[in-house]
């Protein structure tokens, strides 16, 4: 019979696998724990942390068509793409965007929370229906309001021109404004159903109670929505602002596929700008600076989402 | 895992790869016109013959226009470029650092393909002295009239100056509900380029020279802007149109005028719905003129075949360049380019009476007899030049700057370009 007695230790009374690995149960655990880890860990290893550090490190080179093999700048795209006015209106650009879409997204979101909180029939069919923005591609949802925006047959003008308001078609796509005002649209409409969805489940902890006696007092609904429904969906407006400022940062597909960035870069954003680098003047080097610097933007909003989601505020 | 599953997984495993092997290709082939609608059917009969013929397989790859240059670009870069692509002439020079791109002089010889195929054609394949790629189909960018639109506005004959062109357009915008007489790119750089380098070429001025020093910013090119940004203002062009738009408005009788190479006729067949039968409305034409008597202008245009090595050095044995050289072949340029209403590229087959007696070709060779380069495209930096180009022409269209700055802002950032990728100014 095999001596169940570890080295060095005493003698055990029931069986042992002989199969056991020193370190007991907590060690176990951790090392299953690893393992399950294991899949997520290398899908983000070559999906994120692999391209990211090969960016960083092209944004160092000069590696364009007509550079056979790139060449060593150290940080010459840096200094380039900073002293170049171009980055800084993008810059601006995205700023613009994030905080109109991620404002408009708020109001919007949580007035219609505040409807579907309110007992109604039909009120479970509209709830799902309003998901469906959401649902829908992000290129699909572009193309949708390329058409709604189109000059000659989109709907907008239709409208228009069928209630007198306007006496030619009108170019909305064509102007720096109506090109923004299209962007912003488009991914206001797109995120409504999320935040929507976090500030419902909010007002779902409302105290009922709390708002009746508010009523009975005389408060309308602003002031109730002021002093009762906001101060309890802060914890939930803090998120999806955190939210929706990265999901603004990170957007490309609907920009890109709605105006191009265009026209004339009213609409270039951050992740526009590196796409035309890379793939329309073929600069990596540059495309991947510029990249570096949007990922630094990202930083941020993403550390704060951390830290709450750390912190469980 | 018991014994007999281990074998039946490895015969599993061991089954599929040999298939696999089995279905692979003896080539590939990248192009556009596998992916357009009007062409694949053609290209599917060339590889039929070819595969017929010679026994080889090929395995046809479909990437859109717009998409190419940037899908061959990250092939290079991942090591896996196609055996044989097909390009638009402009980009060769761009194309031709990639690595393991065959010289066809040192594969057929010189002497073979100057008796094989047409000279202008050949030229458009060559680059610092060798013959990187052979013209499948070529020809050159002209104006296209849509003659049921121009029956509909009372227009009899079709506009030869500048003049009276404006003349045509008004009587189009002013007859025709909804339409847009000239049909102008003013959406997607590449598109625009176009419309914009036949313009100034039309108002006697040039972009790049040879020597790469940039000499837009002349009274020619701010008239032929001028010209145009009044075209706009008149109503007479519309924002927010690309080439494929202009070839569905035309197709659908909605615009008059529009700048297209040849294959204009098929792209038409296929959106306007009607196929043959709306052949008797497309009108290859010139560019009109500023003066009465002025040469008319185009622009080279060209689909060239370019190849990279499978052996070293290539043969003519390899199984891409036996395919090449069956592109040449008259069974091919009798039959895809004049499907696709261009000229073939090789000189028994324009004499062939299949194209010899196209009316419509003829009519489109004698219109563009002088095509002109573009001057922007051809160059490594050509992209960023296009971008430049394109945002200036089109904030004077859009009202944002006036010809004039437009025309000085876009010289100088063009300089300053050029002067980065090391042309003196």
């Amino acid at each position: 019979m095999t001596d169940l007695a570890p080295p060095g230790g005493r003698r055990l009374d029931y069986p042992v696998s002989p199969h056991a690995r020193r370190g007991g149960l907590q060690a176990a655990q951790r090392r299953i724990g690893m393992l399950m880890l294991l899949p997520a860990a290398t899908a983000f290893v070559l999906i994120i942390l692999y391209p990211f550090a090969q960016a960083l490190g092209l944004s160092m080179f000069e590696d364009t068509l007509q550079t056979i093999e790139p060449i060593f700048v150290g940080l010459d795209n840096f200094r380039e793409v900073l002293s170049n006015p171009d980055t800084w209106q993008s810059f601006l650009l995205t700023a613009i965007y994030v905080g109109t879409a991620t404002a408009g997204t708020l109001v919007l979101g949580l007035g219609w929370a505040l409807i579907l909180n309110q007992p109604f029939r039909g009120r479970g069919a509209i709830r799902a229906l309003t998901l469906l923005p959401w649902v829908v591609p992000s290129t699909v949802s572009a193309f949708i309001w390329a058409w709604i925006f189109n000059s000659r047959f989109g709907v907008i003008n239709g409208m228009l021109l069928e209630l007198g308001l306007i006496d030619v078609p009108q170019a909305w796509l064509s102007t720096p404004e109506g090109a923004m005002v299209a962007v912003v649209l488009t991914r206001i409409w797109r995120s409504i159903p999320l935040f929507m969805a976090f500030f419902l489940a909010g007002l779902q902890n409302v105290d009922g109670e709390q708002l009746d006696a508010a009523r009975v007092d005389g408060a309308n609904n602003f002031a109730i929505l002021r002093d009762h429904i906001l101060p309890h969906l802060r914890p939930v407006l803090i998120v999806v602002v955190v939210l929706g400022v990265i999901g603004g940062l990170q957007d490309f597909d609907t920009i890109y596929a709605l105006t191009g960035g265009g026209p004339v870069r009213a609409t270039a954003v951050l992740s526009i700008e590196v796409y035309r680098k890379a793939f329309e003047q073929w600069d990596i080097g540059m495309a991947s600076a510029i990249g570096v610097l949007w990922v630094a933007t990202l930083l941020p909003p993403a550390y704060f989402y951390l830290r709450l989601l750390v912190k469980g505020r | 895992m018991t014994k007999i599953t281990k074998l039946m997984a490895t015969a599993l495993a061991a089954g599929i790869f040999t298939v696999g092997a089995a279905q692979a290709a003896d080539l590939s082939w990248m192009g556009y016109s596998y992916a357009e609608d009007s062409a694949k059917p053609s290209v599917d009969r060339i590889i039929d013959g070819f595969t017929t013929k010679t026994g080889l397989t090929v395995e046809p790859i479909g990437t859109a226009f717009g998409d190419m240059q940037k899908t061959m670009f990250l092939r290079a870069r991942s090591k896996t470029l196609p055996d044989v692509a097909q390009i638009s002439e402009r980009w060769l020079p761009m194309f031709s650092t990639l690595p393991g791109l065959v010289d066809y002089n040192e594969v057929f010889g010189k002497d073979y393909l100057a008796q094989t195929y047409a000279p202008e054609a050949l030229a458009m394949g060559q680059f610092n002295g060798k013959q990187y790629a052979l013209p499948l189909m070529s020809g050159s960018i002209g104006m296209v009239a849509n003659q049921a639109v121009l029956t509909q506005a009372g227009i009899t004959e079709l506009p030869k100056t500048v003049e009276e062109f404006k003349a045509d357009l008004i009587k189009v915008r002013d007859t025709v509900p909804n339409s847009v007489p000239y049909a102008m790119a003013t959406k997607n750089n590449s598109d625009i380029l176009v419309d914009f380098l036949m313009w100034v070429y039309n108002f006697g001025g040039h972009v790049i020279e040879p020597s790469g020093k940039v000499v837009v910013d002349s009274d020619a090119s701010r008239q032929a802007l001028t010209f145009l940004v009044d075209l706009m203002n008149e109503r007479l062009v519309a924002p927010e149109i690309g080439r494929p738009d202009a070839r569905r408005l035309v197709g659908q009788s909605a615009a008059a005028f529009y700048l297209d190479a040849p294959q204009s006729r098929a792209f038409l067949r296929s959106f306007s719905g009607q196929d043959k039968a709306f052949d008797v409305n497309v009108k290859p034409m010139q560019v009109p003129v500023v003066h009465e008597g002025d040469e008319a202008v185009s622009i080279q245009w060209a689909h060239l075949i370019i190849s990279f090595a499978q052996s070293n050095p290539p043969t003519e044995k390899d199984p891409n360049m036996q395919f090449v050289k069956y592109l040449g072949d008259d069974a091919v340029q009798t039959q895809f380019p004049v499907e696709q209403s261009a000229l073939p590229g090789t000189i028994s087959a324009r004499a062939n009476p299949v194209v010899a007696d196209d009316a419509y070709l003829t009519a489109w060779a004698q219109n563009n007899a002088h095509p002109q380069v573009n001057e922007v495209g051809t160059w490594n930096n050509g992209g960023e030049l296009t971008e430049i180009l394109a945002e200036e022409v089109q904030a004077a269209l859009l009202g944002q700057k006036t010809p004039d700055e437009a025309i000085t802002s876009m010289s100088q950032r063009m300089a300053a370009s050029m002067t980065k990728a090391g042309f003196a100014q």
